[in-house]
């Protein structure tokens, strides 16, 4: 600040807007004489071109080094006035607005009154622009490549799009295969098509297409870095099976000694698998893992005279020494596409999922639904011989939704279709069953779905609407006992089978994603999007996406929709390569702080890092902002007690001067 | 009981360590019931540790008030430990400052005194009339014992300890490396902040006219900022001329911005040692003013600063749920 | 007095909630006391509580700190801070005496274009009501 400000005060009228009840004249004549102005004038428009004509020429022709415009809303035009202050290159923060319309003129009605609030803010505004500093726009570049966490139908769709798109896509995926949840139903509502069949073509499509790095049975360990510019580390979690090697023929789960010994995960432990597997047929990559938590050479260190598995593979793929692989690599931006995790409905015991065999969730009937299943299809009740077909079949809804004893208020918004779906399931391969469905409300809201609904009650679905206290056993039979709300009687219905139709719930370590990136989560659990309506995929970090149900239950089609929305969002930096940076941020002066790490703790953009720095010999710790990832919230600037933490445009020496203003003048 | 020779033994042990800068602890002053911080490099300079009822002082200022000099060029900056004596409100200002990372665990050995309380010297000069003859005192079974070269004079400790000490219900300290001796019994303190409610009950005019009593009567020295441990910042805002966050004349506006503004920064983070209050030349009741808010941090977000290292501060951390009754 | 004192209330607003709910009363013609002036930051978490302290100095009658709901701002926790930090001003402002009427904070959503004229309505009758500040302000402006 060597040379005295110059500054250039424009009044507008707003048409009538302003000038109607502001005495638009009186307070430019009032602001020509304010301490650093230069010029002071009042305009019709000042927004219209001949408006910004008279800024940019009174720039140029008078040597204006401040602007302020008196006008509507700075949430309005700011940008408007900082592009025409740049236009005539001045910097465009040497700007400050007087809000005299929204907040003065369209609120007050006494002349008088509003004329002398107008002086008073366009005062405020002056006693503030002549403090206001340069700021540059910075712009970093963005790394061509995004992370996907999650191969279930989100990640997979995300995936192809960017890869589609030309960008390199890691996918990371906890389990030995992509395919998540949607790979292991057999039908999907309310078409009915077949899931594997829509799903397994992509799955094929992220593991082959060239774009695509696929790593399974892989866990991210740390991300760090910001927009553009994240540097992630994976583990590749050992699957002692070389997977250059394994041409998946299986010869070697067939020898294992565990065979048929291993509860299925695929089949929701309805069927039995070896300690060697892979998780379902058409499981992509096509390559089988060692379980080290059930394989006896892993655990017990012998496996008889030697472990039959490795006898069996031609190939030789089988490798009792690998060991976990950690890999590091760069990317721009990150698709959090995790998914959910199932109600646990043993958490409901007057259901009795955990003491009745035939009381079993949605997913377990869809494995013994598919043809793929445990049971090639047949919908059984135990095994073996002892298998029996059920006849009276009942499935209740909302188990562990909407459902504040169980802590989720929330409804999962596919019970009640794939319910439904199962429904109509059971009545087509079991014609003399009986059906009905206990429910609270059908919410069938999406594409065709009423329509689905419609037709299931036509095929002899029976809906009761009651929620039933208790499931017991009677002789061979259970007994659902509820109250029909409608007729409003107690019931007892005596049944061969129960399907809770249970609810979705963030998955149990949704807590690592949060700690590597500083997500947030919401009431509910899962994880939090920047805004519910207008930004339902970006979250609170830029560069970080959201798709699926890991933000919130959603069926396939809003699930691949979402997806679709991050890709696009991820594209959007992606293929503009690079990202402009805020620059109202914050700043710390180093030489005064005294690195007490406040402002560290209340970032919450963890944009503030204490560093060491060698001040005259001494080693002391400052705190330093990284300005890639500050969003100039200010929140440190009011938290450092020394002053050393400042927001640029809102420091305290800009503010303190309003204050004064707006404080003496009466 | 006060062990004067463990003390010393201790202390000439832990300042011969190769790894100790010096050990800082309280000796007699130069007249009256003065006590000075005596800071020791060598062992023999421990004989002249003293700890007594009148080792008011809270020396874990020094911890962050010691100005870090500038190392002359090839040579290194001295970083080894500093030794430290603390009573158990001194701990506290310890714990206050590991959590506001004004030092670092490793660099400080904490050498704890269970303390049975300091006098108020306001409280035993009206007593004992100044003079300029050293006095020493000692605890003796609730009372005083005040050493005088024509004899002793013993006084029930209530009638001379400090306010703060007699509603103390941290004598002993609550992070040392070494105890010196056994804990005193924290006894049936209690704190219910009856000076605090008492000026609440008055209407704002009352309470207005009591503090711009005080406040006016500041001479802005500054002192109470300067013995404060947790006024820490090399360069305060209240200092400083751009921006001028308070004016330097002396009035009651500035007085008046000036105590409110330290008292906020003190908001969270006061532990209560009453060196503020000890050292105001001109008596303002300073506690009165930070009790008020140690008083609602408690009640309000169950705060209490410098009784856990782990601990976040609070005014850089907050639940979703804090009460907000007075929010429109 | 005859002629009825008009207070001179300072107000700090967010800008994504309260500043636009402001704007909103604004744009739906809302009329509402002119004694209220807005000074306009990003959000609730900047505002530094010595702000207020200051703006009596400087010869406010009345101060107001307005920005957006719990859960609602748009750097997710900046007025969560901004509400234990103010919870802690308010009452040392009370304790020494400054009439209760003269501060005030409150949450005003980007919607609450009705709540804002409340709002300032309330803040400015309040301080109406009790009088002109006279404990602490400066005598002369300052910047």
């Amino acid at each position: 600040m060597n040379n005295k400000p110059k500054i250039g005060v424009y009044v507008c009228h707003c048409g009538m807007n302003i000038a109607k009840t502001v005495d638009v004249e009186a307070v430019a004549e009032f602001a020509s004489h304010l301490p650093y102005v230069k010029v002071a004038r009042n305009y019709s428009y000042m927004c219209s071109d001949p408006g910004q004509l008279l800024i940019k020429e009174d720039i140029k022709n008078e040597g204006l080094t401040r602007v302020v415009v008196a006008s509507c809303s700075p949430r309005m035009h700011e940008l408007t006035f900082r592009k025409t202050v740049a236009a005539a290159g001045l910097n465009p923060y040497y700007l400050e607005m007087a809000n005299i319309r929204e907040q003065c003129s369209w609120v007050h009605e006494n002349r008088e009154e509003a004329t002398a609030k107008a002086k008073k803010l366009v005062y405020a505004a002056v006693a503030k622009v002549r403090l206001l500093e340069p700021l540059q726009e910075k712009e970093v570049e963005v790394e061509p490549s995004a992370l996907i966490v999650g191969g279930g139908i989100a990640g997979i769709q995300a995936a192809l799009d960017i890869a589609a798109a030309g960008f390199k896509v890691y996918m990371v995926e906890k389990t030995p295969s992509v395919g998540g949840k949607m790979s292991q139903l057999d039908k999907t509502f309310p078409t009915l098509d077949c899931s594997a069949c829509i799903l397994t073509p992509k799955m094929v499509d992220v593991a082959s297409h060239p774009n695509i790095d696929l790593m399974t049975y892989s866990q991210v360990e740390d991300i760090s870095g910001y927009v553009g510019n994240f540097d992630v580390k994976v583990r590749k979690k050992a699957r002692y099976v070389d997977m250059n090697k394994c041409t998946g023929c299986g010869a070697c789960a067939e020898a294992c000694r565990l065979t048929g010994r291993i509860p299925s995960e695929f089949n929701e432990g309805l069927g039995k698998r070896a300690a060697i597997y892979l998780p379902f047929p058409q499981a992509v990559p096509a390559k089988y893992t060692i379980d080290p938590e059930r394989c006896l050479m892993l655990t017990r260190g012998k496996c008889g005279k030697g472990p039959k598995c490795m006898e069996a593979c031609a190939a030789g793929a089988i490798n009792f020494e690998q060991q976990d692989e950690v890999v590091e690599f760069k990317v721009g931006t990150v698709i959090i596409a995790t998914g959910y995790e199932l109600f646990d409905a043993s958490k409901k015991p007057e259901y009795g999922y955990s003491d009745y065999p035939n009381v079993i969730t949605g997913l377990e009937l869809e494995r013994l639904v598919a043809a793929s299943g445990p049971t090639g299809g047949n919908i059984v009740i135990g095994e073996g011989e002892n298998a029996t077909v059920p006849k009276e079949v009942a499935f209740i809804s909302c188990v562990g939704s909407r459902d504040a004893s169980v802590g989720n208020e929330y409804c999962s918004r596919v019970c009640c279709m794939y319910s439904a779906k199962l429904a109509h399931l059971v009545t087509e391969k079991l014609p003399d069953s009986n059906v009905r469905i206990y429910y609270m409300d059908v919410r069938a809201f999406g594409k065709g779905y009423e329509e689905f609904y419609d037709r299931v009650r036509r095929e002899g679905v029976r809906y009761i609407r009651g929620n039933p206290s208790e499931i017991f056993k009677r002789g061979d039979k259970l007994v659902v006992k509820a109250e029909d709300t409608l007729m409003g009687k107690p019931l007892e219905d005596e049944v061969d089978m129960v399907v809770l139709a249970t609810g979705l719930e963030p998955r149990k370590d949704a807590r690592e994603i949060i700690d590597i990136l500083k997500l947030s989560q919401s009431a509910d659990g899962f994880y939090l999007e920047a805004h519910p309506k207008l930004a339902p995929v970006d979250t609170a970090t830029d560069g970080v996406y959201l798709a699926g149900c890991a933000q919130g239950p959603k069926d396939i089609p809003d699930t691949v929709a979402q997806a679709k929305g991050a890709a696009s969002s991820a594209l959007i930096l992606l293929s503009s390569g690079k990202v402009k940076v805020q620059a109202q941020i914050s700043n710390i002066n180093e030489a005064t702080c005294r690195g007490c790490g406040y402002c560290v703790e209340i970032c919450p953009y963890g944009a503030i890092d204490l560093v060491e720095v060698n001040r005259m010999g001494n080693m002391v710790q400052v705190a330093r902002v990284n300005e890639a990832l500050c969003k100039g919230c200010g929140a440190c600037a009011a938290g450092c007690f020394s002053g050393s933490a400042q927001q640029r445009s809102f420091k305290d020496q800009q503010i303190l001067p309003q204050i004064a203003v707006l404080g003496a003048m009466k | 009981m006060a062990d004067l020779e463990k003390l010393i033994t201790v202390a000439k042990e832990t300042v011969s360590r190769d790894d100790v800068k010096y050990l800082i602890g309280w000796r007699q002053g130069t007249y009256g019931f003065r006590v000075s911080p005596h800071f020791i490099t060598e062992p023999e300079e421990a004989d002249k540790l003293i700890f007594s009822p009148l080792c008011s002082n809270n020396l874990a200022t020094y911890l962050t008030l010691v100005e870090k000099l500038p190392v002359p060029r090839g040579q290194e900056a001295d970083t080894r430990k500093i030794a430290l004596m603390v009573k158990g409100c001194d701990s506290r200002a310890v714990v206050q400052q590991l959590v506001e990372q004004g030092i670092k665990r490793e660099s400080v050995i904490i050498l704890g005194c269970p303390c049975q309380g300091v006098v108020d010297l306001a409280k035993v000069e009206e007593k004992f009339p100044a003079g300029l003859e050293q006095v020493a005192a000692r605890w003796d079974d609730g009372k005083i014992v005040f050493q005088f070269s024509d004899g002793e004079k013993a006084v029930p400790r209530e009638e001379v300890l400090a306010d703060k000490c007699l509603r103390c219900r941290y004598p002993n300290p609550v992070l040392a490396d070494t105890l010196l001796w056994e804990e005193v019994e924290a006894g049936s303190s209690s704190d219910e902040y009856a000076d605090v409610s008492e000026l609440e009950a008055k209407t704002p005019e009352e309470r207005w006219s009591f503090w711009e009593a005080q406040f006016s009567s500041c001479v802005r020295c500054y002192s109470c900022r300067n013995v404060c441990p947790m006024c820490y910042c090399e360069d305060c805002i209240l200092d400083r001329l751009n921006p001028t966050w308070v004016n330097r004349s002396n009035n009651i506006s500035e007085n008046t911005a000036f105590h409110l503004s330290r008292a906020f920064h003190l908001a969270g983070r006061c532990i209560e040692c009453g060196e503020c209050e000890r050292v105001c030349p001109v008596n303002i009741p300073i506690m009165t003013l930070n009790r008020k808010l140690t008083k609602e941090v408690r009640e309000k977000f169950a705060y209490e600063p410098g009784t856990d290292p782990a601990s976040k501060p609070l005014q850089a951390s907050y639940r979703p749920n804090d009460q907000e009754n007075f929010i429109l | 007095m005859s002629e009825q004192f008009e207070p001179n209330v300072v107000a700090f607003l967010c800008n994504w909630c309260s500043y636009a709910g402001a704007d909103l009363a604004g744009t739906s013609r809302i009329q509402y006391p002119p004694n209220l002036n807005v000074i306009r930051v990003m959000c609730t978490g900047r505002i530094n509580p010595l702000f207020v302290i200051n703006a009596f100095q400087q010869g406010a009658d009345g101060v107001l700190v307005s920005g957006c709901h719990p859960g609602d701002c748009h750097y997710m926790e900046g007025n969560y801070f901004a509400r234990r930090r103010f919870t802690m001003m308010k009452e040392l402002l009370d304790y020494v005496g400054v009439d209760n009427k003269r501060f005030h904070m409150s949450w005003v959503s980007a919607s609450e274009g009705a709540k804002w004229k409340d709002v300032v309505k309330s803040t400015v009758d309040e301080a109406k009501e009790v009088g002109p500040f006279a404990q602490f302000q400066r005598n002369k402006i300052n910047w």
